[in-house]
């Protein structure tokens, strides 16, 4: 444990993940507001971020909890919610193969959107791959921690801030961060339009489901692309 | 059910169904290989499921399907995802996007 948290890849990761957290911090607090709203005490706020630790999952059990929505309802829901995690855990398992299985059970749980992208990242430029699961598990570690703060934070004092500074706006910044320097091959190009297209147009979808329609979409198309463009290439 | 009772299963069942999701691919390719069409379709996860993500959150969706944008917000996103693409870095686009939106909003009530 001692040697993990020496590490420089450890250290690498969680330096590298402390701008998305800050970036995260308003998202953070809207979360906190909304566990107070919903009736609950500090440690149930504290409980939901630590154990859910997923912002959207979290708003909406707070939304849901505050409207006394049955058990079942809010469980189904935040699945549905949830299905893009099913994505993001095929999307990383070729990487976390040959890591032994209590390290994959980690990391699983901190794989949220930005840990996820940071992770897949380096993932690519990285061979080593204990290393770069180091530098996983600092990234996760750093995001954990800096949610529990922000949440907790927006629980006692995120009614303090004003709605004119447009706080909330941070959170997309955040995703464009992750998401625009992949746009780079064609492929990944396509199938970032369709899914914006997608998820724009099945906006009436329930539960949130467009947006897992949409990014099944956008990769079936940039894998048709992918294997479009492979056939046509000039020998 | 009593209301703390009710937020705590609640919680408990949400994070482990959470759980789930996250562990599922990674536990069961652990011992298995991954087809190659499947490899090939997981390289485009990122840009898909992000682009779909971060839309929403930019421009506003209706429940009903109508869409409405602010100027302000456009704007400052393209301008952030501009600098994103070249800079990489992510201190800098919200910088620069926050910057926008705040000038943009003063500029345009």
């Amino acid at each position: 444990m001692r040697h993990l948290l020496a590490s420089k890849d450890f250290r690498e990761g969680f330096i590298d993940m402390l701008p998305a957290g800050v970036g995260l911090v308003p998202f953070g607090l809207v979360c906190g507001v909304g566990a107070a709203a919903a009736g609950a005490t500090w440690l149930q706020s504290l409980g939901m971020s630590a154990i859910i630790f997923s912002g959207a999952a979290q708003i909406v059990t707070a939304q849901m909890l505050a409207a006394d929505a049955p058990f079942a309802v809010i469980v189904l829901t935040t699945t549905v919610l949830g299905l893009r995690l099913l994505m993001y855990s095929a999307a990383i398992a070729p990487y976390l193969k040959p890591l032994p299985e209590k390290w994959q059970r980690v990391l699983a749980f901190m794989l949220s959107d930005q840990v996820f992208a940071a992770a897949i990242r380096r993932f690519h430029m990285d061979d080593d791959r204990e290393a770069a699961g180091r530098h996983f598990m600092g990234s996760g570690v750093a995001l954990w921690v800096t949610w529990q703060l922000a949440c907790t934070a927006g629980f006692f004092a995120g009614y303090l801030i004003p709605t004119s500074w447009s706080l909330e706006f941070a959170v997309p910044l955040c995703f464009i961060a992750l998401v625009a320097p992949l746009f780079r091959d064609t492929p990944s190009v396509l199938a970032a339009i369709t899914a914006g297209i997608a998820v724009l147009a099945l906006a009436h979808l329930p539960m949130k489901l467009n947006l897992v329609v949409a990014g099944l979409i956008g990769i079936a198309v940039g894998t048709i692309a992918d294997l479009a463009r492979e056939r046509w290439k000039p020998r | 059910m009593e209301a703390a009772l009710k937020l705590w299963a609640v919680v408990f069942a949400v994070g482990a169904l959470n759980y789930f999701s996250r562990l599922s691919f990674i536990a069961f390719f652990a011992k298995r290989s991954i087809p190659p069409l499947l490899a090939r379709a997981l390289k485009y996860v990122p840009a898909a499921m992000l682009t779909a993500l971060v839309l929403p959150m930019v421009v506003d969706v209706s429940p009903t399907g109508a869409i409405s944008w602010s100027i302000a917000k456009v704007a400052a996103a393209t301008l952030a995802a501009v600098v994103a693409y070249f800079a990489k870095s992510s201190p800098k686009t919200l910088i620069v996007g926050m910057s926008a939106l705040w000038i943009l909003q003063w500029l345009l009530p």
